[in-house]
């Protein structure tokens, strides 16, 4: 039942933190998004409803206790919203930066329906931020050390949300990544101006608060034997992610300045963390023409991060229409003010150019009737072919499960696909075919968002700890 | 799954009601006539339309007299009979078992049994009866009646030769019936008869010849006339019984029985030394009126004087009566420690021979009106009229009122007033002088509440996982108690499964359904008539009631049940060493197991009682990890029944120190199983680490602990008040409730004699509950759950309403593809286990048939009914929407208790049915006549036992206009209809409702609950045609958490125990069964015509299609969706509902229906009802699932095929048909037609009831409630009127009436004129006689009425626009008034202008007494005398002037003529809401 005003969220419509000026920018990395100060915050979390049915947590992967913490935040409760926050998310403030909340939480919100959705992601930024500020810190001094260990492959989401449950149950959790940084695609992915680096690199300081063990610059594989991990550690979990990158399928993918997309911002973070190793690395879109493929988050963050370095132009085509886009509505709409040309409604044909890209040839496609899933497929317009003139080409179709060679040596199955099979409802959530090893994120969904990976890291950690009958 | 015991399906002889008309008439100076007796059975016939009527149309539910022997007549008998009588003998009335030898055996007995007490039985004589009278069903269980003849030895005293017979009787009672179940002795005495029998009341005197024999001459006789609930009648509930005859129930009937039961080791008496012998001392089975009527005689039998015996068990309300006399205030409370009230509606007559007497319960339920006569008769009976005497002959006329009693010495002549025996009482011993310095009050102590030790947070976070508490049940149950000092309110029905359902572990206290009144016997509302309610709790050893001395004065006492931490320690303390305490540790080692502990646990109580403890401390805390807690419920009862048993009781208090108690429920639950007081500490713990972490700020704690408590007391009165009970001292082990999903070895241990009837979790599966709980509770690291009872949580309980059902509901409605629909109804059919009905699958046809061969959709459609909801708690255009669509349907919408717009008359818009609710909302008599079906809503499966809820936020102008209430106010309905307090109170209602519309069929909603059957059985004799059962599931605008979630039952137990007690007494086919509760797709239809149900109502279902998302804020009035506001922004531009959607929804269900019976290989829907045989349980996932028994949900109830399983009768006609209301509607029809008024004459009886609603009717239909206002027709009627004298009366409709009325005048009336005086040559005093009865102007908008006499009680209760003038009213007058004016030129009763928020009063107070007699929470009063009042002089010198001409009364003639005088002695009554100026306003308006 509501404490606040009832008719709040009539009165009061929803109000982002403010958000920078596209002019601003454009020519910087930070977050685009302010913070809101107390009162804000709790004004806008005033305006749930708290629906019977509440369904932004009904939508949200992990199932926040969204209103729950909403009132809090409302009633000024900081560190308990942060406490109840935690209850359900590994990284909250991450979440609340990255999640596609308008097709989540926010876009099952009551009030999404002509009034404004609830802020609901930035109050859950705001809950971390601002509690960790004030010295809130997760609170472990009740659990009882069990002696056992779990190694966990992967610093991603998948494998946070892991080592979060396993070090509040008592477990140790060792993570190895082959980066020099924690976050796996969250630092070196997702773009400084959706998620900041300090954001994650403060977060590593909590989870050792906490007793993880983070061993970075180590490659399962190569620098280490996964048969080392079964052998020291009484449980393995995956957490991997995906990584072999979608090709088009159409000629000229291989010409001179096309470009596959995470490779892409990956040497833009290195750039901006000072990790970058050789300068050669660093693909540079400034005063380019710039046309990326594809619709889903990765590409907006090739569209966004080319115009933040200075690009001519940049034009994102893609072969559905706006509707039908899979990624955030809200990204899109930054997009557009930072000045992307969007393009419905083509499919490419061929990258067109001698040796070095001259530009994409695209056709016209109208959807056409809805299959048995609700999605439309394209249909190609007969004599609609053009040429979008480029110089860069980014290719940003999404990612594919790259299994390690190794997982047949250790009996863990894999689909068709490539996907690590480890099911939510097997007996013991998460594990895969090896029964020591379990797996989640990515790797086991495809490739799907940083919300999914965190609930099933959290999810395989319960598995674990029946596994080891913690 | 196991067997129950009980193969006969969900119906117990237990659950029967009854209730009826009674009387007396005694010759003052015990002067005994054959006329009097006459006279008593023409009253019983008078009475007829109170009693019932069986299906064969002659049988009756018994009717019978109890008289002052008639010695002359006897003698002569007894003579004729070859019996020599000595000078002084008894004579027993005996029934006896028509079989020779068993008959032979009990006579061996009986005789055998008063040799033994030293009396001789003199003879035998056989009562000529003539079986013709019986009907049918009487005629199979009539025995063989006699008469013994038993002669008193010389020299015995009278009273020890009663003592004698009454010993006799009782044993030989006890030995023969244990084999003879037909045997009865309804009288054994030297002063008293019994005749009574199974007949109607006009075959009484043909049936017994005796009582037509001139020769039968007394002084004395009490008349009954019985309205049961079932039609199995037996001879021996016929009443009056030895001494009484009792109109009402009483509602603490299993508590009374228990403890007398465990009182009668503490009974002793110098006259009564082998009480053992004649345990137990009151029948633990039969009517609760045959106990009452065997404790009254154990008590007078045991010494006590009849006056005080009864003012003991029926006492008058005196703990919040601020004017009592302070002695007589002591006397009660005296003997309120020894003694707890049977509580209840209670009319009852009695007589031990030399007097006769009148008692009502303090509440008042219950219609006693007296005359006396000019020959020294008086008559006590149901009604004024009973008897055709001339009104000259009249020298006095009165009402009982509540808790008093009245009564005539006839062997002295002397009229005892209850002045006289309040005086008498009081008096007998220095009660005040005794008790003072011997009552201390436990707050008084101790000083301040004491901080405490605050527990660790970790330590704290185990005790509430390990107790089951979550952050839901903190933040919505507890934080709301302790800020707002009330129980939080919330929306929607109950949509998660029941306990024993659930796959997760819960309370032990879900296993309880609260039960509450309907029907036969009313709720209180504890709102407005919290004067007669008391939690006040004592504590000491009970003492002899025989004896009366100073050293039983000692006790301690406490305002409520509900201990602090101050009062737990104060307590503890042992306070002048009067209290000892024993603290009995709940926590066993896991390996002793639940049920070994809990015997443990008692053999430690009893031990502790015998070595003279007197407090019992249940204790579940500390806690310790290598333990487990028994559920402090399950030890309490176990305690208290091993104590009962073992006489033990009355020597012990038992204070439950408990963490599993948080709310009201849990609370109530405990008190009902036997505790004295509790002390909820870890509710306490939880307030201070609210205020710790925040969640509660701006409080200090003992402010918050002093709402808390405040909070759980209103819920206490709710609770209590619901099941129609005053005091929580009666409340206290009466274990009132029904046990849904608890085995038998667990009932049987702890929860004797509850009602318990399919079996499931034993306490293998409560203990593994518990050690789920505390594995969980003992790992530091994990926190409280989040909760997910209350709402849809992830990961939570299972609800019903999830946003999956919710979103593919939504869509399938939208779209129209039945595709669509299938997903919807596949999570639905194949949801996890939720529901009873859920472990019930349909047997697979061996036969499936094609689809063409099933009935259409268009026949299936109008079996769906829009249920009940409010305008109001719907927005207009959702409202507006649900109808049309069921228009289209050719089902019917309900228009719930809102009322309704007239300009949807006669539209697409309008609801066919028209809901009548204790609010009486819109209800006028044009409403009733736009209606194909007038519903009663006697409850609602949300919230059953309370009234209808509409935050203020939601009255807008419009909704006022239509409810005839107040802008902004809130409206909480009455939890009784007022003028439903017993179930021939109903049978009046639905006639009322007949006459204003005689196309209509009259619909009964009530909520499933234990005996639900039985009542529904009296519904159908009380002629309504259709009844809806309504599971404890359904939906609601607003309702407090705890009757959502506590009170009711399921569906399928309510539908199924009254289809089968339908059939049982063949009513079946008489009326149209329905259900509703959380019915959403064509299988939940299908089980439900199965287990009986031939029409289905659908409430959140539909709502859901028009656009409702569950939000469960249906009472903050911000529903986004437009659904449930009335905020014109969201309704406006937010609601999507349109009567498509609704339509796709109930073709989808429709189209299933058909699908479904073709599967089974039925063609018609009514092959479906009642087919059980189709249905089969299934084993489902859990333990606890199979523990359950469904077989009695299933069964036949052992009764042929044949017999109707539906209904087959167009209408269920009243007995009644009303001929002089027919007469005056051919009489007045043609002036009505044309609208030209006119004159009329008719002489009425007390059998011409519900006059002025038939021509009503007529007028509303043709002219509107009040377009025949300029063209009046007048009725000029003498004698007395029923009951609903101008209900419903319409403008234009003017009754003059010289005599006097009965209950429920101008009820509900809309317009016109009422105006009724004494007959010209009366010889009483006007303006202290009533003139009319109880509960008038219930409900009405409009009219006048003047009334030159007294009114009863509830006087203008609802009122909203009448203009009412009277000489003096009873309890509760003007209560929840909300409009009109109202002139008291006299004595008001107490509690005056409760929950008024609108109109105002005058009262005129010559002696200054209104100041105590006034409700000062919601009004405030003005003298008139002073200058700037002289408008509101003038209006009223105006009115009492048209007053008088109107009425000629003398009275007012006297106010006129010294009008300054009694203006100066007159309030102006208002809302404090009100300005004067306003008022004034409205006064120059009215003028
Ligand atoms: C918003 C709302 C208002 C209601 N108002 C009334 C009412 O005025 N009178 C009544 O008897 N029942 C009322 N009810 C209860 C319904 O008549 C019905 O018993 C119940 O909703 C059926 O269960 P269901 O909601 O699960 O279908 C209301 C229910 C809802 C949801
Ligand atoms: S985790 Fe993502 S989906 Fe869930 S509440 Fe936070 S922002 Fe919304
Ligand atoms: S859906 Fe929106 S309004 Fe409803 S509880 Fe969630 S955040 Fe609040
Ligand atoms: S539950 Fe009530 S608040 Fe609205 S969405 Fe449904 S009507």
């Amino acid at each position: 039942m509501s404490k606040a005003k009832p008719l709040l969220f009539v009165d009061v419509p929803r109000q982002d933190p403010n958000k920078k000026p596209a002019r601003e920018r454009v020519v910087e990395f930070g977050e685009i998004y302010g913070q809101f100060n107390p009162q804000s915050a709790a004004t806008q979390a005033g305006r749930c409803l708290h629906c019977g049915n509440p369904y932004c947590e009904w939508k949200c992967p992990v199932h926040n206790y969204i209103p729950n913490w909403l009132q809090l935040i409302a009633e000024g409760n900081l560190f308990e919203a942060a406490e109840m926050s935690h209850r359900t998310n590994s990284l909250p403030e991450v979440c609340g930066r990255v999640c596609p909340q308008d097709r989540l939480c926010e876009g099952d919100c009551t009030l999404n329906d002509g009034f404004g959705a609830v802020t609901i992601g930035a109050v859950e930024k705001y809950i971390t931020d601002e509690a960790l500020k004030a010295g809130w810190r997760p609170d472990l001094s009740a659990v009882t050390p069990t002696g056992k260990r779990v190694a966990i492959v992967g610093a991603g989401p998948a494998g946070l949300g892991c080592a979060d449950i396993l070090a509040r149950n008592g477990v140790k959790p060792v993570v190895f990544d082959r980066y020099s940084q924690i976050g796996g695609l969250l630092t070196f992915g997702i773009p400084p101006f959706k998620l900041e680096k300090e954001v994650i690199q403060t977060r590593r300081e909590i989870m050792e608060g906490m007793g993880v063990e983070f061993r970075l610059g180590v490659e399962i594989g190569r620098d280490l034997a996964f048969q080392q991990l079964l052998d020291q550690y009484d449980a393995v979990f995956l957490g991997m992610g995906t990584y072999t990158f979608m090709k088009g399928g159409f000629p000229g993918e291989g010409l001179s300045g096309v470009h596959d997309a995470l490779p892409y911002l990956i040497s833009n973070v290195n750039r901006l963390l000072g990790l970058e190793r050789d300068p050669h690395e660093f693909v540079d879109m400034q005063n380019q023409r710039v046309v990326v493929l594809g619709g889903g988050d990765t590409a907006m963050d090739c569209n966004r991060t080319a115009i933040r370095q200075g690009a001519a132009s940049v034009t994102c085509a893609y072969r559905r229409d706006e509707a039908n886009m899979p990624g955030s509505r809200r990204e899109v709409a930054n997009a557009k003010e930072e000045g992307v040309r969007f393009l419905w409604n083509r499919q490419p044909i061929e990258i067109v150019g001698d040796e070095r890209v001259e530009g994409v040839k695209v056709c016209a496609t109208r959807l056409g009737a809805a299959d048995a899933r609700g999605r439309r497929t394209p249909e190609v317009v007969p004599g609609s072919e053009e040429i979008i003139p480029a110089d860069r080409v980014i290719i940003a179709f999404g990612f594919q499960p790259s299994p390690a060679p190794w997982f047949a040596d250790f009996g863990i199955a894999v689909d068709d696909r490539g996907r690590v099979r480890a099911t939510p409802v097997s007996a013991r959530k998460f594990q895969t075919a090896n029964p020591k090893v379990f797996a989640g994120g990515d790797m086991v969904r495809g490739s799907d968002l940083v919300v999914t990976a965190i609930f099933e890291g959290r999810e395989a950690a319960e598995g674990i700890l029946d596994y080891l009958e913690v | 799954m196991q067997q129950t015991r009980n193969a006969a399906g969900l119906y117990r002889p237990e659950f029967e009601r009854d209730s009826c008309g009674f009387g007396l008439i005694a010759q003052m100076d015990n002067r005994p006539s054959h006329w009097l007796v006459q006279t008593s059975i023409d009253a019983l016939a008078r009475l007829t339309h109170r009693g019932a009527i069986a299906a064969d149309g002659k049988s009756g539910d018994g009717c019978g007299l109890l008289m002052r022997k008639p010695d002359a007549f006897l003698r002569q008998a007894a003579a004729g009979a070859g019996i020599k009588l000595g000078e002084h003998y008894g004579v027993g009335m005996v029934f006896l078992n028509r079989d020779p030898a068993m008959a032979e055996a009990a006579r061996a007995e009986l005789q055998a049994e008063l040799e033994r007490q030293g009396l001789a039985v003199a003879g035998w004589r056989a009562v000529p009866v003539n079986p013709d009278a019986c009907g049918e069903e009487s005629r199979e269980s009539l025995p063989d009646i006699v008469q013994i003849f038993v002669n008193s030895p010389a020299g015995m005293l009278p009273e020890v030769f009663e003592r004698h017979l009454f010993v006799a009787r009782r044993r030989a009672s006890q030995r023969i019936q244990a084999r003879d179940p037909v045997y009865y002795a309804p009288s054994l005495s030297s002063r008293l008869i019994s005749y009574k029998g199974l007949v109607m009341p006009a075959n009484l005197p043909v049936f017994y010849p005796d009582l037509g024999d001139e020769r039968l001459e007394s002084s004395i006789c009490l008349f009954h006339q019985r309205f049961s609930t079932n039609t199995l009648p037996q001879w021996r509930l016929a009443q009056p019984f030895r001494y009484l005859a009792h109109n009402g129930e009483i509602n603490t009937i299993g508590g009374n029985r228990n403890w007398a039961e465990a009182r009668s080791y503490t009974f002793s008496s110098r006259l009564l030394p082998d009480m053992a012998e004649i345990r137990p001392l009151v029948n633990m089975t039969g009517s609760d009126s045959s106990s009452l009527d065997n404790m009254l005689e154990v008590l007078v039998m045991g010494g006590m004087d009849l006056f005080r015996a009864m003012r003991l068990l029926i006492p008058p309300a005196w703990q919040n009566v601020e004017h009592m006399d302070p002695d007589l205030r002591a006397f009660y409370e005296y003997n309120s420690m020894h003694l707890e009230p049977w509580d209840g509606p209670a009319g009852i007559v009695l007589t031990d021979g030399r007097y006769a007497g009148c008692v009502l319960d303090r509440n008042g339920l219950r219609p006693a009106r007296y005359v006396i006569t000019e020959d020294r008769h008086i008559t006590i009976a149901s009604e004024i009229g009973v008897y055709d005497y001339a009104p000259e002959q009249v020298v006095a006329k009165g009402r009982m009122k509540p808790g008093e009693m009245l009564a005539v010495d006839v062997e002295t002549g002397r009229l005892l007033t209850p002045a006289d025996i309040d005086n008498d009482l009081k008096s007998r011993h220095p009660y005040r002088h005794w008790l003072r310095g011997n009552v201390q009050r436990l707050r008084s102590l101790y000083r301040e509440e004491p901080e405490g030790e605050l527990l660790a947070p970790d330590s704290l976070d185990t005790y509430q996982k390990l107790f089951g508490v979550t952050f839901e049940e903190r933040d919505q149950v507890l934080r709301v108690l302790a800020e707002a000092g009330q129980e939080a309110v919330g929306s929607m029905g109950d949509d998660t499964p029941f306990a024993v359902l659930s796959a997760r572990p819960r309370s032990v206290y879900d296993y309880f359904r609260q039960q509450f009144a309907q029907v036969t016997n009313p709720p209180i509302d504890p709102l407005r008539e919290a004067v007669v309610m008391s939690l006040e709790t004592c504590l000491g050893a009970e003492c002899n009631l025989f004896e009366e001395n100073p050293s039983y004065a000692p006790r301690l006492t406490a305002n409520s049940p509900v201990l602090t931490e101050g009062r737990y320690r104060a307590l503890l303390a042992n306070p002048d060493g009067r209290y000892p305490h024993r603290i009995v540790d709940l926590n066993y080692p896991v390996d002793e197991g639940l049920q070994v502990a809990i015997e443990r646990i008692c053999a430690e109580a009893v031990a502790a009682a015998r070595e003279g403890v007197v407090l019992l401390v249940l204790s579940d805390c500390p806690i310790a990890q290598d333990r487990l807690p028994i559920h402090a419920l399950l030890a309490t009862g176990a305690v208290h029944h091993r104590l009962v048993r073992d006489g033990l009781r009355c020597d012990i208090n038992l204070v439950v120190h408990t963490a599993t108690a948080r709310d009201p429920h849990h609370i109530a639950a405990l008190l009902g199983y036997g505790a004295t007081l509790v002390h909820p500490y870890l509710a306490y713990d939880l307030l201070r680490d609210l205020l710790r972490s925040g969640e509660i700020v701006n409080r200090d704690y003992p402010t918050l602990v002093e709402n808390y408590r405040k909070g759980i007391s209103k819920g206490l009165y709710k609770i209590i008040s619901k099941m129609g009970i005053s005091t929580i001292n009666s409340y206290r082990g009466a274990q009132l409730f029904e046990i849904v999903g608890l085995g038998d070895e667990v009932v049987d241990l702890c929860f004797k004699d509850t009602t318990s009837r399919i079996q499931g979790a034993g306490f293998g599966d409560l203990e593994a509950d518990q050690a789920e709980l505390a594995r969980r509770a003992w790992k530091r690291r994990l926190p409280i759950e989040p909760g997910g009872l209350l709402k849809y949580m992830h990961g939570g309980e299972y609800h019903a309403y999830n946003p999956d059902v919710v979103q593919t509901l939504q869509q399938a409605v939208a779209s129209g593809d039945y595709a669509d629909y299938r997903t919807f109804a596949q999570l639905v059919n194949e949801r996890p286990v939720a529901t009873l009905r859920d472990l019930l699958r349909l047997k697979p046809a061996t036969q499936p048939i094609p689809l063409d061969e099933v009935e259409s959709i268009e026949t299936i459609l109008p079996r769906f009914d829009s249920a009940g909801m409010s305008l109001g708690a719907l927005s207009p255009e959702a409202h507006e929407t649900l109808a049309e669509a069921m228009n289209r349907l050719g089902g019917r919408s309900n228009s719930g208790e809102g009322g309704e717009d007239p300009a949807r008359y006669g539209t697409v818009k309008m609801s066919k049915i028209k809901q009548v609710a204790s609010g009486r909302f819109g209800v006028t008599p044009a409403y009733l006549v736009n209606a194909e079906v007038l519903q009663i809503k006697v409850a609602q499966g949300a919230k059953p036992g309370e009234g209808g809820q509409l935050p203020g936020d939601k009255v807008d102008a419009t909704i006022a206009r239509l409810r005839f209430s107040r802008p902004g106010v809130a409206l909480i309905s009455p939890p009784p209809h007022h003028d439903i307090y017993s179930i021939e109170d109903l049978a009046q209602l639905i006639f009322d409702l007949k006459q204003v519309n005689p196309q209509a069929l009259v619909s009964v909603k009530l909520v499933a609950e234990a005996g639900v059957g039985t009542i529904a059985a009296g519904v159908a004799k009380a002629y309504a045609d259709l009844i809806t059962i309504s599971g404890y599931d359904g939906g609601t605008g607003a309702s407090p958490l705890t009757s959502v979630k506590y009170a009711g039952s399921p569906w399928e137990l309510g539908l199924s125990e009254t289809h089968q007690t339908l059939r049982r007494n063949n009513l079946r086919d008489k009326v149209r069964l329905q259900t509703d509760g959380g019915l959403k797709t064509g299988l939940d239809v299908v089980k439900a015509a199965i287990l009986g149900a031939e029409s289905f109502g659908f409430g959140t279902g539909p709502m859901v299609a028009l656009g409702c998302k569950y939000l469960r804020i249906c009472h903050l009035n911000n529903c986004a969706t437009g659904v449930a506001t009335q905020n014109k922004v969201l309704r406006l531009n937010h609601y999507r509902g349109t009567a498509d959607k609704v339509a796709n929804y109930f073709k989808f269900i429709a189209r299933e229906v058909r699908e479904l019976m073709a599967s089974l290989g039925v063609r018609r829907f009514e092959e479906l009802i009642g087919r059980t045989e189709l249905l089969e349980s299934l084993p489902g996932a859990t333990d606890k699932h199979r523990g359950l028994d469904l077989a009695p949900i299933l069964s036949d109830a052992g009764l042929a095929a044949d017999r109707p399983r539906f209904c087959l009768e167009p209408r269920n006609v009243p007995f009644d048909r009303g001929e002089l209301a027919e007469r005056m509607v051919r009489d007045c029809l043609p002036a009505i037609t044309a609208k030209a008024g006119g004159e009329f004459s008719y002489a009425l009886k007390n059998i011409h009831r519900s006059i002025g609603a038939r021509l009503s009717g007529e007028i509303a239909r043709r002219h509107g409630d009040l377009g025949m206002e300029s063209a009046p027709i007048k009725l000029r009627l003498t004698g007395t009127a029923g009951q609903s004298f101008g209900v419903w009366n319409a403008g234009g409709l003017h009754l003059y009436l010289e005599g006097d009325a009965n209950d429920y005048v101008g009820k509900g009336m809309a317009g016109g004129k009422l105006v009724i005086h004494p007959p010209a040559n009366s010889r009483f005093d006007g303006h202290r006689t009533p003139i009319i009865g109880n509960t008038c102007l219930y409900g009405a908008t409009g009219g006048t009425l003047y009334a030159a006499g007294t009114a009863g009680e509830r006087f203008a209760v609802r009122n909203s626009g009448v203009l009412a003038v009277v000489e003096g009213v009873g309890d509760h007058g003007c209560e929840y008034m909300t409009g009109g004016v109202v002139v008291v030129l006299g004595e008001t009763g107490v509690n005056f202008g409760a929950g008024m928020t609108g109109g105002f009063a005058f009262v005129l107070d010559e002696h200054n007494a209104f100041v105590d007699r006034y409700n000062h929470e919601l009004i405030d009063i003005h003298r008139i005398a002073t200058e700037n009042m002289e408008p509101q002089r003038n209006y009223l010198l105006a009115l009492i002037e048209d007053y008088v001409a109107e009425t000629g009364s003398v009275w007012g003639q006297a106010i006129l003529d010294d009008f300054r005088y009694y203006a100066s002695r007159t309030w102006l009554v208002k809302p404090k809401a009100a300005e004067l100026e306003s008022l004034l306003e409205t006064l120059r308006e009215a003028a």
